[in-house]
């Protein structure tokens, strides 16, 4: 584990503190002395009274008093330790004086924070959507379409969803809390599920199905789709299929027979065959346009697929309903293999020698009812099957347990009795399990359950006060679960034992060895830290990259995702995300990145000698997410890795900044190394921009979607040479994983505050700088593992403490 | 503290493969409770409805101009319903734009479709300037429906992007609508998920809503007293959350003693081509009716669609029999397809007609739009569009007329004076040059 002393969160240690260290804040004045002329020679000629140069006046800061100007201090730091001050142009400072002036700050500032922690406050905290589905899925064992039932939460400006100061309440959001809260009740018993609905669901046009998708298809199948539907009830349902068809609405693939296989939980409940089906007169040559064929080919090309329905039995649950081609290879392509269609030329082709592929497929039901069935969630929820005699108390049960793990607390009387009001009422008219419904809607409204809420104390009198080990266990697993706690939490919690020796880490390890945790750190951290979640909206430009398809744009997703999840559950070093030499691959990210000898969709680790990707960086995904449609943009990338792996955000350009003109002296377009040259001439751009374009220059070697390239967008050999403000040089993606390696603490650091923002669901302000330092160093020793920075957020004084309201 | 309201769109994942779909969603929409106001004089409405791949002119065109015309054979069907007929025939569209993405464009803007891959670039359309004033009265600014789902990426008009294609109505030049094509989810749009229009269903529903909300503003009342001023904002929003709630249930339940024909939920897209067409103008009949939005827009067909229509012996593809090559046999079936399209929006009349609205019915409150942004589709023609004005439009308009044009009349001229009887005053549109004198009141 960590060295050195991890501070204990004690009360009563800090105020033992507090006492001891309010002199030893105040700087020597000889010290104060010095820095102040290290200020006076390189800062005061802007940032004074008269200029007021970012509303900062350093002349007047009072350097014998730090951390009483610890906001602006903070600051200070940032934009010494990111050399963006003083500007370009301007004289600098050694950075020899720089490093001990900041150190001096620095431990001033952590120093004050030790003796009077500022814990901060969290705000109310309304479950985010990933959290309502997944404490859905821990309560009642029922996994539900969150997307379709409520709206998609905003981020905060440092694109985390889970800042409860941004999760806000409307009244449309209201409306479907409670309709959400009716169908999961009703999902959940099984109950009143008469009416028969449909469930449609789409391939993506762009994913080539010329593979086996999935890994709940048979083997040697090729297309289709596994669909994990939740069937309401045992009873008759209807599946209907509908083939991909090109822009004229022709089947794409007819040319030949073709077996199409559909099966429920592995077993098949049938076999379709399609195609292959010649009319007396041949298809017409082309469609694109004015020709068009005989018409019984016309009609079966047309309506071929609307034989493909029938209805089957299905027992109530998730199932597994896989639809896929068998029985036969993929179509070899023969003589020069052609690129993959995109764009119009896939449109108009109906590929009459192709494959068929599956538009989408539609599950109707229940049509016939037999029954609610025995399904995981009402097992979960059914405790007990009363005899008519009993079915109060039998309720009374239900409704305890359920209370206690949705509202995260002991139940109390009261709990029980409002829910029973709900039964009561209900059970009266249709029975117990309809009680049971309407308790458990009324409990999925209810403000403990969609908000994670924590109570002021009344007799600390201002000071920061220690959470209750009910509010500590509930923080651990919306953290490291994004979900309510599990009985073996609460239990502890309830008996005061959370804290006790060695428990709390013990439960932060069992914590992150579920795959629970894995899951919602790779999913809502990672996912949003590195912006991968907007791979699923990228439209790069198809006519520029013929080669972007669907498949592409998952697999760039999948590779990050199965990255970060390996790195965090094999316990690394947080830097080892930058310096790995393995990844992971299927068949068509390996084509996209040059490698050779991997085959089929599945995924597996490869070494990635000799190759010019390794690390984050030379992933695809965020390659392609910090780029234009159409070209690269050394900018946004510098800009990413400014904010993401240096922690040192540039603030946004002035609103006069103006744009780079397109084109060269002589009108045609320039490359864009010499575009961004403008900025360097230009005084209000560069402050910023010489730090953000050279970092970004250095993946110049990645197009838009990630390719290796060695010639840029207008045909000149790529310039991947990048030259710092203080003077460093480096050149391309090895340089640049060079680079930041030099500064593990520092994008340790980076790393470490945005979890810690994560982890509190708030923005990490700059009295939470010194716990970000503390963790730094907590764990510097042992490079930083996830394990050990995850504790020592947990024990943070921001974490474990709340600010008293003023 | 200043929290954000949710936005006003959303994209919404459709289940399975993350297909996306972009839902507009409005922060005040209720579903459950929509308030059905009785106004004495029932509001104006538009409906447009637009048909793909041109129309047969010949067929189409009455031979007399003015009032008492003789109905075609493409308009036949619409006979019944002659004084609430105005055929306008003679108007140009702007020419620009693509052959089908241009059709769709110009139709309700006037403008051309851009060709430019990274951006998309048409007008606002006519539906969309009147959305803006009608949709402060009702719960949804404007629906945007069709027949078609299709998520052709890259392009689909040569060189287009397929939003051109895809939709008709613009939010804002730059913003498509997209359209939705499954009344299972229009229905949920418009009554939420309660299954059903049926009143005792809905007020039920209402009454056990309320006693849940009643619930939780108790226990929420209590639990504010144990939190932090702070917290108390928020805990605040959240009780205005419910009392927002709580006011549309109770005009509901004023509303109640006027009752919606009771139509259960549909369970999604029935797979002939005229159920799923009937169903769809049943939805907008419902949502005009209920008062839940004033502005429809219908996509009868995608531009460039090639459905077949086998149930009326018509099984080749729409798109390429359009390029009929002057084949009297190919003309033969376009026309066809031409009167099916027209059959279908008689059945959508006679729902409307028997329907009551204020003192007369929904049909003379609504100002209809049909048609079809090219005319002969062998040339992919924008010149003498096949444009159809039904529905009384609450008064303010005159039927029973075919009003032909002088040449070179853009068809925008037609839109600005719509919007004039719709109360609407915009001062030009795409190609426009001022107003329709001939399109009178009298």
């Amino acid at each position: 584990m960590t060295k050195g002393t991890v501070a204990s969160v004690g009360v009563v240690i800090v105020l033992l503190m507090s006492t001891l260290i309010s002199s030893a804040t105040r700087l020597q004045p000889a010290t104060a002395s010095a820095d102040r002329t290290l200020l006076n020679q390189y800062c005061v000629s802007c940032h004074n009274q008269r200029l007021k140069t970012a509303a900062l006046t350093l002349d007047t800061a009072d350097l014998t008093d730090i951390p009483a100007g610890a906001e602006i201090w903070e600051k200070v730091i940032q934009k010494l330790q990111s050399s963006a001050m003083p500007p370009p142009g301007r004289l600098r400072p050694d950075a020899m004086a720089v490093q001990t002036f900041v150190k001096r700050l620095e431990s001033a500032l952590d120093q004050a924070a030790a003796a009077r922690p500022n814990p901060g406050r969290l705000a109310l905290h309304r479950l985010n959507r990933a959290e309502y589905a997944n404490a859905i899925h821990d309560l009642l064992a029922l996994t539900i379409d969150a997307r379709s039932m409520l709206f998609a939460d905003d981020a905060d400006q440092h694109g985390f969803d889970n800042n409860a100061d941004v999760l806000s309440v409307s009244p449309a959001l209201m409306e479907r809390y409670m309709s959400a809260a009716r169908k999961i009740a009703r999902l959940t018993l099984g109950r009143g599920m008469s009416n028969p609905v449909s469930d449609t669901y789409s391939i993506p046009r762009m994913l080539v199905q010329d593979t086996r998708t999935d890994d709940d298809l048979p083997l040697g199948s090729r297309g289709g789709m596994a669909i994990r539907h939740r069937f309401p009830v045992d009873g008759e349902y209807r599946l209907k299929i509908k083939l991909q068809t090109n822009l004229y609405d022709y089947i794409r693939g007819l040319g030949q027979r073709h077996q199409l296989d559909v099966r429920l939980d592995s077993a098949r409940i049938k076999l379709f065959t399609i195609g292959g089906e010649n009319p007396a007169k041949p298809a017409p040559a082309g469609f694109a346009g004015a020709i068009f064929g005989d018409t019984a080919w016309e009609d079966y090309s047309h309506n071929a697929d609307k034989s493909l329905e029938f209805q089957f039995t299905a027992r109530a649950g998730e199932r597994v309903v896989a639809v896929s081609f068998v029985g036969r290879a993929p179509t070899a392509a023969e003589g020069v293999l052609l690129p993959r269609q995109v764009g119009y030329p896939l449109a108009v082709n109906e590929a009459p020698d192709g494959d068929p592929a599956v538009d989408f497929v539609q599950i109707t039901g229940p049509l016939t009812v037999v029954g609610p069935g025995d399904t995981p969630s009402r097992r979960s929820v059914l405790l007990c099957q009363p005899a008519k005699s009993s079915e109060e108390s039998c309720a009374t049960k239900i409704f305890a347990s359920l209370a206690r793990r949705a509202y995260r607390r002991p139940v109390t009387p009261e709990d029980v009795r409002t829910l029973m009001r709900f039964y009561e009422q209900a059970a009266s008219e249709g029975g117990f399990e309809a009680g049971i419904e309407a308790g458990l809607e009324r409990m999925l409204v209810d403000p403990e359950f969609l908000f994670r809420v924590e109570v002021d104390r009344h007799d600390t009198s201002g000071k920061p006060f220690q959470i209750t080990d009910l509010e500590l266990c509930s923080r651990l697993s919306f953290f490291l679960w994004s979900s309510i706690p599990d009985n073996e939490l609460l239990d502890l919690a309830e008996h005061g034992r959370l804290r006790a020796p060695g428990v709390l880490e013990a439960q932060v390890r069992r914590m992150l060895a579920d795959p629970r945790a894995t899951r919602s750190l790779v999913d809502n951290f990672a996912g949003q830290w590195l912006v991968i979640r907007n791979v699923d909206s990228i439209t790069p430009n198809t006519d520029l990259f013929h080669e972007f398809d669907e498949n592409l744009r998952s697999a760039m997703k999948k590779e990050t995702e199965l990255f970060v999840e390996d790195q965090l559950r094999s316990d690394k070093g947080i830097p080892e995300l930058l310096s790995a030499t393995y990844t992971f691959l299927n068949e068509r990210l390996a084509r996209h990145y040059g490698i050779r000898d991997v085959y089929g969709d599945a995924f597996r680790r490869l070494e990635l000698d000799g190759s010019h990707r390794g690390g984050l960086l030379g992933q695809a995904s965020l390659l392609t997410v910090t780029s234009y449609p159409d070209r690269t943009s050394p900018v946004l990338r510098g800009k990413w890795l400014l904010e993401n792996m240096l922690g040192t955000p540039p603030p946004p350009p002035p609103g006069n900044a103006g744009t780079l003109k397109e084109n060269g002296a002589d009108g045609r377009p320039a490359p864009v190394r010499d575009r961004l040259e403008e900025h360097r001439k230009n005084l209000a751009c560069a402050s910023c921009h010489l730090q953000m374009d050279p970092l970004g220059f250095a993946l110049e070697n990645f197009d838009a979607i990630g390719t290796w390239r060695s010639r840029a967008e207008g045909g000149a050999p790529v310039d991947a040479s990048a030259a710092l403000i203080d003077g460093t040089t480096f050149a391309g993606l090895p340089g640049l994983r060079q680079h930041l390696l030099s500064r593990r603490d520092q994008f340790a650091a980076t790393v470490t505050e945005k979890l810690l923002s994560y982890a509190l669901g708030r923005t990490v302000e700059y009295y939470d700088k010194p716990t970000v330092r503390q963790i730094v160093r907590n764990t510097a020793a042992d490079d930083y593992r996830w394990s050990a920075v995850i504790l020592e957020i947990v024990k943070s004084r921001p974490f474990q403490m709340r600010r008293a309201e003023r | 503290m200043i929290l954000s309201r949710q936005p006003i769109s959303r994209r919404a994942v459709l289940r399975g493969m993350g297909v996306t779909l972009a839902l507009p969603l409005l922060d005040g929409m209720s579903p459950v409770f929509g308030a059905v106001r009785r106004a004495v004089k029932s509001p104006t409405r538009l409906g447009v409805v637009y048909v793909p791949n041109g129309i047969v002119m010949e067929n189409w065109t009455p031979a007399e101009e003015g009032t008492g015309f003789g109905f075609t054979p493409t308009l036949k069907p619409l006979e019944p319903f002659s004084e609430h007929v105005t055929v306008v025939t003679g108007l140009n569209g702007n020419p620009g734009g693509g052959p089908h993405a241009g059709a769709a464009t110009r139709f309700l803007t006037d403008v051309a479709a851009k060709q430019d891959n990274a951006n998309i670039l048409a007008g606002i359309s006519v539906d969309q300037f009147v959305a803006r004033e009608f949709g402060r009265e009702t719960q949804l600014a404007s629906l945007e429906l069709g027949l078609d789902t299709r998520d052709f990426a890259g392009s689909c008009d040569i060189g287009y992007s397929c939003a051109y294609t895809n939709t008709i109505a613009w939010k804002s030049p730059t913003t498509p609508l997209p359209i939705e094509n499954d009344p299972r989810a229009v229905f949920e749009r418009l009554f939420g998920d309660g299954g059903t229009t049926d009143q005792a269903t809905r007020i039920a529903r209402a009454r056990h809503d309320k006693s849940i909300l009643d619930s939780i503003t108790e226990k929420t009342a209590s639990l504010s007293r144990r939190l932090g001023h702070g917290d108390r904002g928020k805990i605040e929003q959240y009780l205005d959350a419910i009392r927002d709630v709580e006011r549309r249930i109770q005009k509901a339940e004023a509303d109640s003693a006027n009752a919606l024909p009771e139509v259960d939920q549909p369970a999604g897209v029935p797979s002939r081509y005229s159920d799923h067409a009937k169903l769809m103008f049943d939805m907008q009949v419902l949502a005009y009716q209920s008062d839940l939005t004033r502005v429809v827009t219908f996509m009868m067909g995608r531009e460039i669609s090639g459905r077949s229509y086998a149930e009326i012996g018509v099984p080749d593809a729409h798109h390429p029999i359009s390029h009929h090559q002057n084949i009297p046999e190919n003309i033969a079936k376009l026309c066809k397809i031409n009167v099916f399209h027209i059959s279908l929006l008689s059945y959508y009349f006679e729902k409307l007609r028997a329907t009551p609205d204020g003192d007369g019915t929904l049909l003379d409150s609504l100002l209809l739009i049909y048609g079809s942004g090219m005319s002969n589709s062998n040339e992919h023609s924008p010149a003498n569009l096949p444009i159809l004005i039904g529905g009384g439009a609450a008064g303010q308009l005159k039927g029973g007329r075919h009003i032909k044009v002088g040449a070179g009349v853009p068809l925008a001229n037609l839109h600005l004076t719509l919007l004039d009887r719709l109360g609407v005053q915009i001062e030009s549109i795409g190609n426009s040059t001022g107003r329709m004198q001939t399109l009178s009141l009298s």
